[in-house]
């Protein structure tokens, strides 16, 4: 990175457009997003609407699948050949902004809706009651009680969320034409030109809105979940409530259903729209592609991932949440630092450092930057879930003459052992679908599946794209549900 | 009991100093004698918990010594001084049962499966959980959870037992209990108790003597009577002694009352 790479940068007619580009869509998309999602999680906890555990399964699915996929399903409904736009026999204005807003709120509300469903979860209810026999109002009850509880994690969410679409490429990628914002630049630069200079000065400009989300968090510290629900949260049957959470989670799921369902249509038809007859050639060619090839790839890099990563997180939170030291203070802070980093930076950096180094092509690389990428919340888990166990354990073993090992093996871990089941899905499911930071790292050898979209999106292949985003979104769900099961067995 | 007067513990001029100088403790010295019920009372963060915590190894002494049976101990790791703790929140293994809590520790020294079993359910009877020991931790009440974790420590076959404000967490009718339970414990294994309290009447009720502490400092070491009679400063006086009158005032006038019906 040098002068030359800023005043090449900046003299570019692209480069303010751009600029302008990303903070208007991340903007529009945040806003739309958190009201999508504030909405979904009140009529789940909030309403007494029927289907609550099938509701909680179906919003969260656009999670499964990469960013750049709900770019290429908004193409495929509503593109010139869309699936919608040859029905209606309208003319597409799906790409560009509106497709870059629609497609960035699918990818984000999910993560929105179960931010916001923690916080209503942990309400607590006496407030409420005690308005109620004071005879305060509804709207004042929402400005007195309900404003001021949600102000502090609400903002947290809208920070997040907001880096999480500023910082995506996936969507503008497919669906946003000559709309071009700052990832999409770094992208092209980066991954298609190789300029790997000009690469990290837009790296920088990307990190700005990360790291004021991130001092803004610190020092936003939520402590409106550490206090405890004295008393659970009392709903009311009120029709007119009902009829907008169900009206709000079918469309929803409508919406969500479309999208899955147009990957499914293209993907099992013989040739979309032409001969529409139900046939495999899709995945065939997929296959005749690499795409099992890589599904291996994909496979075991988020296998090693997930079990590498979880061992990582396992010792990292033991340290932080059980061994009080001054130490253990900077490396929470280390680690949770790591949230901030946006995945293509994050990429970008590990190319400079890593390059000639003997693993650089290899999967141990993705595994290393998947790792570091997403250590943040398996290890935010397993530091709330021990931090929750006696504090005095180890000294219990200690003087019982048990060795600190046997403790950690025997009471520390079993008692975490839901939140490790949870982590190691956590890294799994995100290094199936993450097509940022890898994609300046994997090379023919090591590629993983989900970059593969890129490429199918790049010769126009969507019939194919859509064949990987159902594979990813398959195992995915498949490991979803193993999990789901476990726990709920265990629980019993 | 003719081995009361023996010395169990001695201890000479143990200090601690922490950084933000909470808890600290200069120069404490005093002796526990063998079989003793000895209470160190005192307000939060007047060093009596540091005490304990120096006294079982879990925190090394900036200074000081500490002998056990004639033996300097100061460095002994916890496992190694003969002594057992019970923490406030009793910091039971809640992924185990109440069998496994008590028997977990005699497996891991190696003692064959079987002892450690016949063991563990000796003593989970002798403390009258015979019928819950398949149970979970959080599936007892907060007096159960106590008696597992005194189970626990008893099984190790210690001669001293720490307690760390052992019944803070619990309701006045299972005190009331727990503290008869207690005393016939020592009685029975004539173990040398040392019992951490900021309660002036639990301190008076159980102990042999009682040691008072203010501001990291040993203010008086005495029997019951002793404290009463001879407060030995003016911190005694109104912590200890004014506190327990005022308690017993209050009280004294339904007391009275019922006397004065049962007479009628």
């Amino acid at each position: 990175m040098d002068a030359k790479a800023f005043s090449y940068l900046f003299s570019r007619s692209y480069f303010w457009p751009s600029v302008g580009n990303s903070v208007l869509s991340a903007l529009v998309s945040t806003v739309i997003s958190i009201a999508i999602a504030y909405l979904l999680a009140w009529s789940i906890h909030r309403t007494d609407i029927k289907g609550k555990a099938i509701w909680n399964v179906v919003l969260v699915l656009p999670m499964l699948i990469p960013s750049i996929s709900h770019g290429t399903g908004l193409i495929m409904l509503f593109g010139n050949n869309g699936v919608i736009t040859n029905l209606f026999h309208t003319t597409s204005s799906i790409y560009g902004f509106s497709g870059v807003v629609i497609g960035s709120v699918m990818y984000s509300f999910p993560v929105a809706f179960l931010m916001i469903s923690d916080t209503l979860k942990y309400q607590d209810y006496a407030p409420y009651a005690a308005a109620k026999v004071l005879g305060i109002p509804p709207h004042r009850q929402f400005t007195g009680i309900t404003a001021p509880y949600l102000k502090k994690p609400m903002i947290s969410v809208l920070f997040a969320v907001f880096t999480m679409i500023i910082t995506d490429y996936g969507v503008p990628l497919s669906v946003g034409g000559h709309f071009k914002t700052l990832p999409v630049i770094l992208y092209e630069e980066a991954v298609g030109q190789l300029n790997y200079s000009v690469g990290s000065v837009v790296g920088l400009i990307l990190l700005i809105p990360a790291v004021i989300t991130f001092l803004f968090d610190l020092f936003n510290k939520d402590d409106s979940k550490s206090s405890t629900v004295s008393q659970e949260f009392v709903i009311e049957h009120k029709t007119r409530n009902s009829v907008i959470a169900y009206t709000t989670c079918i469309v929803v799921t409508l919406f969500t259903a479309m999208v899955f369902g147009v990957f499914y249509l293209q993907a099992l038809t013989k040739h979309y729209p032409l001969d529409m007859r139900f046939s495999f050639d899709n995945f065939l060619k997929t296959f005749d592609k690499g795409g099992l090839e890589y599904l291996v790839n994909s496979l075991l890099i988020s296998l090693f991932t997930a079990v590498v990563g979880v061992v990582v997180s396992f010792i990292l939170a033991y340290l932080t949440a059980r061994e009080k030291s001054r130490f253990a203070k900077v490396l929470h802070l280390m680690t949770i630092t790591s949230l901030a980093i946006p995945g293509l930076v994050l990429g970008l950096s590990y190319v400079i450092v890593f390059k000639s180094t003997f693993f650089y092509g290899t999967i141990i690389i993705l595994v290393m930057v998947n790792i570091v990428h997403f250590v943040a919340s398996p290890y935010l888990m397993l530091y709330n879930a021990m931090g929750k166990i006696n504090d005095n354990i180890e000294d219990v073993g200690s003087i019982l003459g048990i060795p600190r090992m046997r403790i950690i093996g025997r009471v520390i871990l079993p008692q975490c052992k839901f939140t490790i089941l949870e982590a190691m899905s956590y890294f799994f499911v995100n290094s199936m679908m993450t097509i940022s930071a890898v994609s300046f790292l994997a090379g023919l050898g090591n590629k993983p599946l989900a970059l593969l979209i890129n490429q199918f999106e790049a010769y126009s292949m969507v019939e194919c794209a859509a064949v990987v985003a159902i594979m990813i979104f398959t195992v995915n769900f498949i490991v979803k549900c193993v999990v789901g099961i476990i726990k709920r067995r265990g629980e019993k | 009991m003719e081995s009361l007067t023996k010395e169990k513990l001695k201890i000479e001029n143990l200090c601690k100093t922490f950084e933000d100088g909470k808890g600290a403790v200069s120069s404490a010295s005093f002796t526990v004698n063998n079989g003793e019920f000895l209470s160190i009372l005192g307000p939060s963060g007047c060093g009596k918990t540091t005490i304990l915590r120096m006294l079982i190894g879990l925190i090394p002494p900036t200074s000081g010594s500490i002998y056990k049976d004639g033996e300097d101990i100061t460095h002994f790791p916890p496992s190694k001084r003969g002594m057992g703790i019970v923490f406030q929140n009793y910091a039971l293994f809640n992924n185990m049962t109440v069998l496994e809590n008590v028997e977990y520790a005699l497996k891991v020294k190696k003692e064959t499966k079987a002892t450690a079993r016949e063991t563990a359910l000796e003593y989970i009877e002798k403390m009258g959980l015979i019928e819950h020991k398949d149970k979970k931790p959080n599936e007892l009440s907060g007096g159960q959870q106590q008696r597992v974790a005194i189970a626990r420590t008893l099984v190790l076959k210690p001669d001293i037992i720490l307690f760390d404000e052992p019944m803070s967490a619990l309701d006045i009718a299972t005190r009331l209990t727990l503290r008869a339970e207690l005393k016939a414990l020592q009685k029975e294994f004539a173990i040398t108790m040392i019992y951490i309290t900021h309660d002036q009447e639990e301190a008076f009720s159980m102990s042999d003597r009682i040691m008072v502490m203010d501001k990291s400092v040993i203010v008086q070491i005495g029997t019951p009577e002793e404290i009463l009679s001879s407060p030995a400063t003016e911190y005694v006086q109104s912590f200890v002694v004014d506190n327990l009158k005022a308690k017993v005032d209050a009280l004294s006038k339904f007391v009275g009352l019922s006397h004065d019906s049962n007479k009628k």
